[in-house]
C-alpha cells in the first residue's frame, strides 16, 4: 500500500475534516473523481485502478454508499501482481455479498487461483470464498477445495483455510459434502499432527455431524484420541499452548463434536474418554489469572456437558455436582452463573437431586447476589430442585426474599412460589397460609390466577373452609391491605363467613362492617365482588337481620345508578333478589365444587420462561402431578363447559323471561350465541357467575341464557350456568362458508373456513389445466389439534392429489398442505374436502367445497372484431352454440356485469357489438382431454328489465358449451350478496319461470345442491 | 410584557456550556443536560426549534458554531424569545466587531456577563440597542489591546436616555456633513414549473438606512406604494397619478417610526437612530418583475447518458446588469464525465453537491446565454432508482432594480437648525430561493 500518495493524501484530508459535513463534501468530491476516472475511455493503468479501488474501500468503510466500481474491483482479482490481486480480493469481499450477480464473474478467476501453485494466491482465494462464497461457489469450487484440504503437498496454512472454506461451502449447500465419500477422508484428516489444521477441520466436523452424525462414526475414536493427546499434553507445540492449557479451542470443539453422537458404543473408547474427562474435571481449579480461568473453564464446562450427555456413572456425576458446588461459591460471577446454570441442567437429566440438595444453603445465598442474572439462575435452580422434603424451607426462603427482591423479578418469583406451594404442600392449610402471605407481601405482583387457584382449593375442600375464612378474617384486621387480599377475603368470607358465625367479631354484621370499610379504597373491578359478598352475607344472616338488611340495601341502592354496567347490574339484581325472601337461599346457595383441572399457573410460567430448553420448568411439567393436591385431567380450555352443579329450582323465574325465550326460539341463528364463547379460566368465570347462580331452566338444547331481570342475553357468563347435559357440543364456523366459497371462486387466495380453533386458508395458482392449491391449516389456540384428517371427494372430471396432512397441528402453528389439481374435461361439479379434527375431546368435522371450479381453467383472452366474427359465424347452431333466455337475473348494471365476467376470466371485448346493451366476451378453456378451446359468449340485456337477458355461448366442444353456459347462468343468478347469503340457498328451477330476483340455483346443478346440503 | 426566558445558555457544538445566565429560579441548573441528551445528541436537532422536556420549554437556535438555548418554565412568549436572541447576537456582534462564535465568547466572558445582566431583567427583555448600551457599558473587547486609552467623553445621562421619549437616539450629535443613505434590498423567491408556469413567487424586501445627521432630525419617506399614494391624493384632493403603484403586505417598521402618523396620514415619518438600522420590512406577492427566465431541457439518453440544455434570459432593462450570476443545474449522483459548451461565463461539475455550477460574472439586461452539456453516467450496482430531478437553482444580484417596482418618491429631512443634507438611494435585487423545475 505504500507509495500510493493519492490515497494517503485523501485519507489525511478526511482525517483533517473538522466536522461530518466537511467529510461528506470531501468524500463526494473524491467519488466524483473516481467516477470520472473509471469512465475514462482510455482505460486505467493497474496502479491507478488499484489506488482508486483502495479509496473506494476506504469510503465504504467510512459508511458511505459505494454503488459503482464493483466491476473494477472484481477485474483486479485476475491481475497478475500481488498488490493488485490483494486489493481485488479484499474489496470484493467487503463490498459484495453472496447474492450479488457480479460474483459470478469472479468464480473463474478465483478457481484459477485455487488450483494454481501460488500459496499466497490460494490463501487469498480461499479467504474470499470462506467469507462470501454462496451456492454457486459451492457447486463449482467444492471439489477443488476438498482436494486442497486433503493434499499432503500443501502447507498447513493453506489447508487450514481450505477447511474453513469448505465449512462455509457446506453451510451454503450441504450437498457438496456427502458422508459416503467424505467420512473416511475426514477421519484421515483427524490424524493430522498440525494442531492448526486440526482445529479448522474440527470446526468442519462439528458442522458436519450436527447435520448428520451417522456417516461419521469412524471419526469418533479419532476425536477421543485427539482429546487424549491434548489432555496428556503430548506433542503440543508451544504456540498452541494458551496459559499452560494445550489448545483449549480444539478441546472445546472436539467435545462439542462428541456431543452430537448419541452414545459411544465401544467400551475401550468410552473408557479412555472418561479417563480424559476425569482428568479435566480433576485438574481444573480457579486461579488468579482471568485469561487462564476463562480458558480452563471453557474446557471444563464443555466437559461437564459432555459428561451429562453421555450419562456417566453416578460417581462421576456426583463428582461433577461437587465441582459445581464449589463453583457456585467462588467469587467470580461468571463462574457462579455457569455453575448454577449447569446445576439446573444437571437436574433435568440425572437423579442427582440428593447431591444437589446439599448445596441448598449456598444456592439460597446466591439469591442475594448483586448480579441479577445470577439471582435469576438461582431462582430457577431452587424452583427446579424443590420437592416435598425441602419445599417448606424453600418456599419460606422465597417469601422472605420476595420483600427484598427487585420489581422485575417479583412477579416471576411470586408465581413460582405459588406453584411450589401448591405442588409440594404438606397440608392445605399451609398452602393457604403461604398464598395469603404472598398476597400480603407482594400483592401487586400476584396475578389473578394465583388467588383464583386458592379459591378453587378452598371451595373443593370442605375442611379447609373454616380455616381459610378465619385466616382471611385475621388479615382483614390489618390496617392497609392489598386489593387482591380484599378480593380473596371478600370471596371467602362471602362463601364461608357464616362458618365462623360463633366466633367473636365474626357475625354477619361485623363482617359486613369490616368489608365495607375497604369499599372506598378499591378499584371498580373489585366492587362487584364486594356486592356479591354482601348479598351472600345477607342470605346467610339467619334469622334475617333487619339492621344489616337496611345497610346492605342502602349500598345496593347507591350503586343502582353506577356508571359501571357490571356494578349497576349486580346492584339492581341483588336488590331485587334480596326482596324475594326465602328464595334467596336457593339462588345464592354455596358455590359447587370445581372440576379438578391443571393449574393455569404452570402453563403461565411455561410461557414466561425465557431459557426454555434448560429450565427446570420443563422438568417440573414432566414430573408427577403433586402429591398433596390432585391436579390431573387438564380440561380443554374451550368446548364442553365444565359440569357445574347448579342448585335446582326457582321461584323467581320471571314470566316475561320465558315468554321472550319462546319468542326467540324460532329465530334461526339462535344457537349461534352459545358455545363459541371462549371460556376464561374457570375461577374467573366463577367470580362472574357468583352474581347469578341462576335457576336452571330447561330450555332444550337451543337456548340462550338470560339474566334474571333484564332479559339481556348473557353471552359472557353463559358457560358457567348452563345446565350440564344440555349443552350441544358443536363448534360453529365463523363467517358463512358459502359466502367464503363464492368469494374464492372469483379470487385465488382467501379464507375457506374458520371456527374458534382452526382457520383454513387457500392459496391457488392455475396454469392451463393444471392447478396447485395450498391449504393453510392454522391452529388458533394454544393447545394442539389432534386427529386431523382431510379427505378429498373429487368429482369425475378432476384429478386431485392431496399431500399428506399431519395428524396433529401444534399450538399456534400453521401447516401447509399442497394439493395438485388437474382438469380432465369440462364440468361444473365441485370437489369437496371432508375435514375433521379433534380438539380436546370434541370432534369437529366440516365438509367444504374446494374452489377448483370451471372458471379457474379459463384463460382470459381479448379478441378483435376480425378474430371474433369469423369464429362466431363458424360455430353455428346447437350443440356447439347454445342460446337461452335467462330470467330472474340479479339486476346488474353493464359495467358491473363486465366486472363480473372479467373476474371469472371471461374477457369482455368492448366495442365489438354495435348494440351498447350487449356484451361480447371470449376466453380459452384448458383441460386434459381437449386442446385449448376458444369459447365465445354474447349477452344481450334488456335495458327495460335488468332481470332478464339472452345468453349465447359458443365453443368447439358441445359439453364445454353447455357447461360454460350453465356456469355463467349460475353466476348471473346465484351470486349471493351480503345478507342474502345467510339464507340457505334453495334449489329452484330457474330457467322457465319468471322469478323475482332471488338467490336461486339450477336444480340440476350438483354443486349447488351440495351447497344446499352443506 | 411577556416573559421571554428563565435562563439563557450558550453551548458549543459538543454541548458544553460556554456561558449561562439564570434570570429566574423556576428552572433547575441541570435542565441544560436534558437539552443535551434529548435534543443535541439525537436527530431531533434542527427539526423543531421549540421543544418541551420535563415541563420546560427549550427555545434554541444555532448561530455559527454556538447554540443559544433559552429555557423557560412558565408560559413564555416564544416569538419574543427568538427576537431577543437575534437582537442579542446583533448586539454582541457590534461589541466584538463582527464575528460571533465560540472563540469570541471565550474571549469576552466578562463583557458578555455584563451585557446579559443589562439586556434582560427577571426574564423580561430590556433595551438591546447597541447605540444606547455602548454609552454606559464601555468596556472594550479584547479586539484592540493596544488601542489608545479611552477618550474622556462626558458621561452621558444614561437614565434619561433610556426613559426618554426618543430612547433610540441620543442628543447632541453633530456631523460636519449631514448624509443619509437608503438602500432597498429585495430578495426574490420563485418556484417555476418546467413549462414556465409560476408556481410560487414572492419578494421580501427591506429598507436599510444609515444616518449621519446632527441634532434631532425628523425624516419623512415617501414610496410609490398604493395606500400611501391613495391617501396622499385624497388629502390633496387631486386624482391619483397614473403609473405603477405597489401593494405592500406585512409591513413592519422599526420602533422609531411614528405609527400614529402612519395610521392617519399613511406616511413614514421618524426620528432615526444614529448609524445603521433597518427601517422597514415588507413582502410582495403580486406583480413581481422576474429578472431572469430560465428554459431548461434535460434529456436522458439511455441509462448512461444525458443531455442538458439551459437557456437563461435576462428580462430587466438593457442598461442594467446582473452580477454574480450562478446557475446550479442538478445532475444524478452517478455522474462520471461532463462536457460543456457555454456562451458566456464558466461551468464546472461539482460532485459534492451533485450539480453543474455555471457562473457568469456580469450579465447585461435583455440578453440571453446558454449552456449545453453532455453528461455520462457510470453504471451502478444497486437497482436503478429513477432520478428525482431536483430544481435548478439560481443566484444573482441586480443593482438598481427592484423586482417589486418599488421606488422612493421622496425622503425629506427636517431639523430645527435647517442644515442641508445629502440623500443617497440605492436599489438592489437578490435571489432568494430562485428555483426552476426541470
Amino acid at each position: 500500500m505504500s507509495g500510493m500518495r493519492g490515497l494517503s493524501v485523501f485519507i489525511s484530508d478526511i482525517r483533517n475534516c473538522q466536522n461530518k459535513e466537511a467529510e461528506r463534501l470531501r468524500v463526494d468530491k473524491e467519488l466524483g473523481n473516481i467516477r470520472t476516472c473509471f469512465k475514462n475511455d482510455k482505460g486505467l493503468t493497474p496502479y491507478k485502478k488499484k489506488k482508486y479501488v483502495w479509496k473506494m474501500l476506504y469510503i465504504h468503510m467510512l459508511g458511505y454508499d459505494v454503488d459503482f466500481g464493483h466491476m473494477e474491483a472484481v477485474s483486479l482479482i485476475s491481475a497478475p501482481k500481488y498488490p493488485e490481486k490483494q486489493v481485488g480480493y479484499i474489496v470484493t469481499s467487503c463490498l459484495l455479498n453472496e447474492n450479488h450477480d457480479f460474483l459470478r464473474l469472479a468464480i473463474n478467476a478465483v478457481r484459477n487461483d485455487i488450483i494454481g501453485r501460488n500459496e499466497t494466491y490460494q490463501c487469498l482465494a480461499l479467504t474470499l470464498v470462506g467469507n462470501i462464497g454462496g451456492r454457486e461457489f459451492a457447486e463449482s469450487l467444492a471439489p477443488d477445495v476438498q482436494k486442497l484440504l486433503i493434499s499432503s503437498s500443501c502447507r498447513p496454512l493453506v489447508r487450514k483455510k481450505a477447511a474453513l472454506c469448505l465449512l462455509r461451502l457446506f453451510r451454503k449447500n450441504p450437498d457438496v459434502v456427502n458422508a459416503d465419500g467424505w467420512a473416511d477422508r475426514m477421519a484421515q484428516l483427524l490424524d493430522e499432527r498440525d494442531l492448526g489444521v486440526l482445529t479448522s477441520s474440527m470446526s468442519l466436523l462439528v458442522s458436519l455431524v450436527s447435520n448428520d452424525y451417522e456417516g461419521y462414526s469412524s471419526c469418533l475414536p479419532k476425536c477421543v484420541k485427539i482429546l487424549e493427546r491434548l489432555a496428556r499434553n503430548q506433542d503440543v507445540p508451544q504456540e498452541y499452548t494458551y496459559y499452560g492449557i494445550p489448545s483449549p479451542w480444539l478441546q472445546v470443539k472436539t467435545m462439542r463434536a462428541l456431543q452430537y453422537f448419541p452414545t459411544i458404543e465401544d467400551p475401550s473408547t468410552r473408557r479412555s474418554l472418561f479417563e480424559v474427562l476425569q482428568r479435566i474435571l480433576m485438574g481444573t481449579d480457579v486461579v488468579k489469572n482471568v485469561n487462564k480461568n476463562n480458558a480452563s473453564h471453557a474446557v471444563l464446562f464443555e466437559a461437564l456437558s459432555l459428561v451429562m450427555h453421555l450419562n456417566a456413572e453416578k460417581e462421576m456425576m456426583s463428582q461433577c455436582v461437587a465441582l459445581l458446588g464449589k463453583f457456585i461459591s467462588v467469587r467470580e460471577p461468571n463462574i457462579r452463573y455457569l455453575g448454577l446454570e449447569n446445576m439446573t441442567r444437571m437436574l433435568m437429566i440425572t437423579d442427582a437431586q440428593d447431591i444437589i440438595k446439599k448445596h441448598q444453603p449456598q444456592i439460597i445465598t446466591s439469591l442475594k447476589d448483586p448480579d441479577i442474572s445470577i439471582r435469576r439462575r438461582a431462582l430457577d435452580l431452587l424452583y427446579g430442585m424443590c420437592d416435598v422434603s425441602n419445599a417448606k424451607g424453600i418456599v419460606e426462603e422465597l417469601l422472605q426474599y420476595l420483600s427484598t427482591a427487585e420489581f422485575s423479578m417479583r412477579e416471576e418469583l411470586s408465581l413460582k412460589a405459588a406453584i411450589l406451594a401448591e405442588k409440594f404442600a404438606p397440608d392445605l392449610s399451609w398452602y393457604v397460609d403461604v398464598i395469603l402471605q404472598l398476597i400480603d407481601n407482594a400483592g401487586d405482583f400476584v396475578s389473578d390466577d394465583i388467588w383464583f387457584r386458592v379459591v378453587q382449593f378452598v371451595t373443593n375442600n370442605e375442611d379447609l373452609q373454616p380455616y381459610a375464612a378465619s385466616k382471611v378474617r385475621e388479615y382483614m384486621d390489618k390496617i392497609a391491605i392489598h386489593e387482591t387480599m380484599v378480593k380473596v377475603s371478600a370471596y371467602i368470607l362471602g362463601e364461608y363467613g357464616h362458618l365462623l358465625a360463633r366466633r367473636p367479631g365474626c357475625s354477619a354484621r361485623e363482617l359486613f362492617g369490616i368489608l365495607h370499610e375497604k369499599l372506598p379504597t378499591v378499584s371498580s373491578p373489585t366492587i362487584p365482588l364486594l356486592l356479591s359478598t354482601y348479598a351472600k352475607l345477607l342470605m346467610h344472616a339467619q334469622p334475617p337481620d333487619i339492621e344489616l338488611q337496611k345497610q346492605i340495601w342502602n349500598v345496593f341502592k347507591k350503586y343502582e345508578s353506577s356508571i359501571d354496567v357490571e356494578i349497576q347490574q349486580r346492584a339492581v339484581e341483588y336488590f331485587e333478589l334480596s326482596k324475594k325472601g326465602a328464595a334467596l337461599m336457593d339462588v345464592l346457595a354455596e358455590m359447587p365444587k370445581f372440576p379438578e383441572r391443571q393449574s393455569s399457573l404452570i402453563k403461565k410460567v411455561e410461557d414466561v420462561e425465557d431459557t426454555a430448553d434448560q429450565s427446570a420448568i420443563k422438568l417440573r411439567a414432566q414430573q408427577l402431578p403433586s402429591n398433596a393436591l390432585v391436579l390431573a385431567d387438564p380440561q380443554p380450555v374451550n368446548g364442553t363447559p365444565p359440569p357445574l352443579k347448579v342448585p335446582s329450582i326457582s321461584g323467581i323465574k320471571l314470566d316475561h323471561e320465558s315468554a321472550s325465550q319462546t319468542q326467540s326460539q324460532p329465530n334461526g341463528d339462535l344457537s349461534k350465541a352459545q358455545s363459541q364463547i371462549p371460556s376464561a379460566d374457570l375461577v374467573g368465570e366463577m367470580v362472574d357467575s357468583l352474581a347469578i347462580e341462576a335457576p336452571p331452566v330447561d330450555m332444550g338444547s337451543h337456548q340462550r341464557v338470560y339474566r334474571e331481570e333484564d332479559g339481556i342475553p348473557d353471552e359472557v357468563d353463559g358457560t358457567a350456568i348452563v345446565p350440564i347435559g344440555d349443552q350441544a357440543n358443536k363448534v360453529e364456523p365463523i363467517g358463512n362458508i358459502t359466502e367464503r366459497f363464492n368469494a374464492l371462486c372469483l379470487k385465488d387466495s382467501g379464507v375457506l373456513y374458520e371456527d374458534p380453533y382452526i382457520q383454513i386458508g387457500v392459496k391457488a395458482e392455475w396454469r392451463g389445466h393444471h392447478g396447485r392449491l395450498v391449504l393453510f391449516l392454522g391452529n388458533k389456540v394454544t393447545s394442539p389439534l389432534t386427529s386431523v384428517q382431510a379427505l378429498i371427494l373429487p368429482p369425475a372430471h378432476l384429478k386431485l392429489e392431496l399431500s399428506l396432512v399431519p395428524d396433529t397441528i401444534p399450538p399456534r402453528a400453521q401447516v401447509q398442505c399442497p394439493l395438485e389439481v388437474m382438469n380432465i374435461r369440462p364440468s361444473r361439479d365441485v370437489a369437496v374436502l371432508d375435514f375433521s379434527y379433534k380438539f380436546g375431546t370434541s370432534m369437529v368435522s366440516a365438509k367444504l367445497r374446494l374452489p377448483a371450479v370451471l372458471n379457474k381453467f379459463l384463460q382470459p383472452l381479448q379478441l378483435t372484431s376480425e378474430e371474433f366474427f369469423p369464429q362466431w359465424r363458424s360455430l353455428s347452431g346447437p350443440p356447439l352454440k347454445l342460446q337461452e333466455v335467462v330470467r330472474g337475473v340479479r339486476p346488474l348494471s353493464l359495467p358491473e356485469m363486465e366486472n363480473l365476467f372479467n373476474s371469472f376470466r371471461v374477457t369482455i371485448c368492448p366495442g365489438l357489438d354495435p348494440n351498447p346493451n350487449n356484451l361480447v366476451a371470449s376466453t380459452t378453456f384448458y383441460s386434459e382431454n381437449t386442446r385449448p378451446m376458444l369459447c365465445l359468449a354474447r349477452i344481450e340485456t334488456d335495458p327495460a328489465d335488468r332481470t332478464q337477458l339472452r345468453l349465447t355461448v359458443a365453443s368447439g366442444d358441445s359439453t364445454l358449451t353447455f357447461e360454460l353456459k350453465e356456469f355463467i347462468k349460475e353466476q348471473l343468478i346465484a351470486i349471493p350478496m351480503g345478507s342474502r347469503a345467510l339464507v340457505p340457498a334453495v334449489p329452484v328451477p330457474a330457467a322457465p319461470l319468471a322469478q323475482p330476483p332471488s338467490p336461486a340455483v339450477d336444480a340440476n346443478d350438483p354443486g349447488a345442491m351440495l351447497a344446499g346440503l352443506l | 410584557m411577556p416573559v421571554a426566558a428563565s435562563a439563557i445558555y450558550f453551548l458549543n457544538l459538543r454541548g458544553d456550556v460556554l456561558i449561562n445566565r439564570t434570570y429566574r429560579d423556576d428552572v433547575g441548573g441541570n435542565m441544560v443536560d436534558a437539552f443535551r441528551t434529548h435534543i443535541m445528541q439525537t436527530k431531533e436537532l434542527g427539526n423543531c426549534p421549540v421543544r418541551q422536556i420535563g415541563g420546560c420549554s427549550f427555545v434554541y437556535m444555532r448561530i455559527s458554531n454556538v447554540y443559544i438555548v433559552i429555557v423557560a418554565s412558565s408560559n413564555a412568549n416564544v416569538a419574543c424569545g427568538f427576537k431577543f436572541v437575534v437582537e442579542a447576537v446583533a448586539l454582541f456582534k457590534s461589541y466584538f466587531g463582527g464575528a460571533f462564535d465560540e472563540d469570541a465568547i471565550r474571549n469576552n466572558f466578562v463583557l458578555i456577563y455584563e451585557l446579559l445582566d443589562e439586556i434582560m431583567d427577571f426574564g423580561y427583555p430590556q433595551n438591546l440597542s447597541p447605540e444606547i448600551l455602548k454609552l454606559y457599558i464601555t468596556q472594550e473587547g479584547v479586539r484592540s489591546p493596544f488601542s489608545s486609552k479611552p477618550k474622556d467623553k462626558p458621561v452621558p445621562n444614561a437614565t434619561l436616555q433610556v426613559t426618554g421619549a426618543v430612547g433610540w437616539r441620543r442628543e447632541g450629535l453633530s456631523y460636519k456633513k449631514n448624509e443619509v443613505f437608503l438602500d432597498i434590498v429585495e430578495s426574490v423567491n420563485l418556484l417555476m414549473s418546467s413549462k414556465g408556469n409560476v408556481l410560487r413567487c414572492d419578494v421580501t424586501g427591506k429598507v436599510l438606512m444609515k444616518c449621519f445627521l446632527s441634532g434631532m432630525p425628523d425624516l419623512k419617506l415617501g414610496l410609490n406604494d398604493k395606500i400611501g399614494l391613495e391617501k396622499e391624493s385624497e388629502m390633496k384632493s387631486r386624482p391619483a397619478k397614473s403609473g405603477k403603484t405597489i401593494e405592500l403586505d406585512d409591513v413592519t417598521f422599526h420602533q422609531c417610526v411614528n405609527l400614529t402618523r402612519f395610521n392617519s396620514e399613511k406616511t413614514v415619518s421618524f426620528v432615526p437612530p444614529d448609524g445603521e438600522f433597518e427601517l422597514m420590512k415588507y413582502r410582495i406577492t403580486e406583480g413581481v418583475n422576474l429578472p431572469f427566465r430560465v428554459l431548461p431541457t434535460i434529456n436522458e439518453l439511455g441509462r448512461t447518458r444525458m443531455e442538458v440544455n439551459v437557456k437563461v434570459k435576462s428580462v430587466f432593462g438593457a442598461k442594467m446588469f446582473a452580477l454574480g450570476v450562478v446557475v446550479k443545474i442538478p445532475v444524478p449522483k452517478q455522474t462520471a464525465k461532463t462536457n460543456f459548451q457555454v456562451t458566456t461565463g464558466r461551468a464546472k461539475y461539482n460532485p459534492s453537491i451533485d450539480c453543474l455550477v455555471w457562473k457568469i460574472r456580469k450579465f447585461p439586461g435583455q440578453t440571453e446565454s446558454t449552456l449545453s452539456a453532455e453528461i455520462e453516467l457510470i453504471s451502478t450496482m444497486g437497482e436503478k432508482k429513477s432520478w428525482t430531478r431536483p430544481p435548478i437553482q439560481m443566484e444573482f444580484q441586480v443593482p438598481m432594480f427592484t423586482a417589486s417596482g418599488l421606488r422612493v418618491r421622496f425622503l425629506k429631512v427636517w431639523e430645527k437648525s435647517g442644515y442641508n443634507t445629502v440623500e443617497w438611494v440605492r436599489y438592489i435585487t437578490k435571489a432568494g430561493s430562485y428555483e426552476i423545475r426541470c
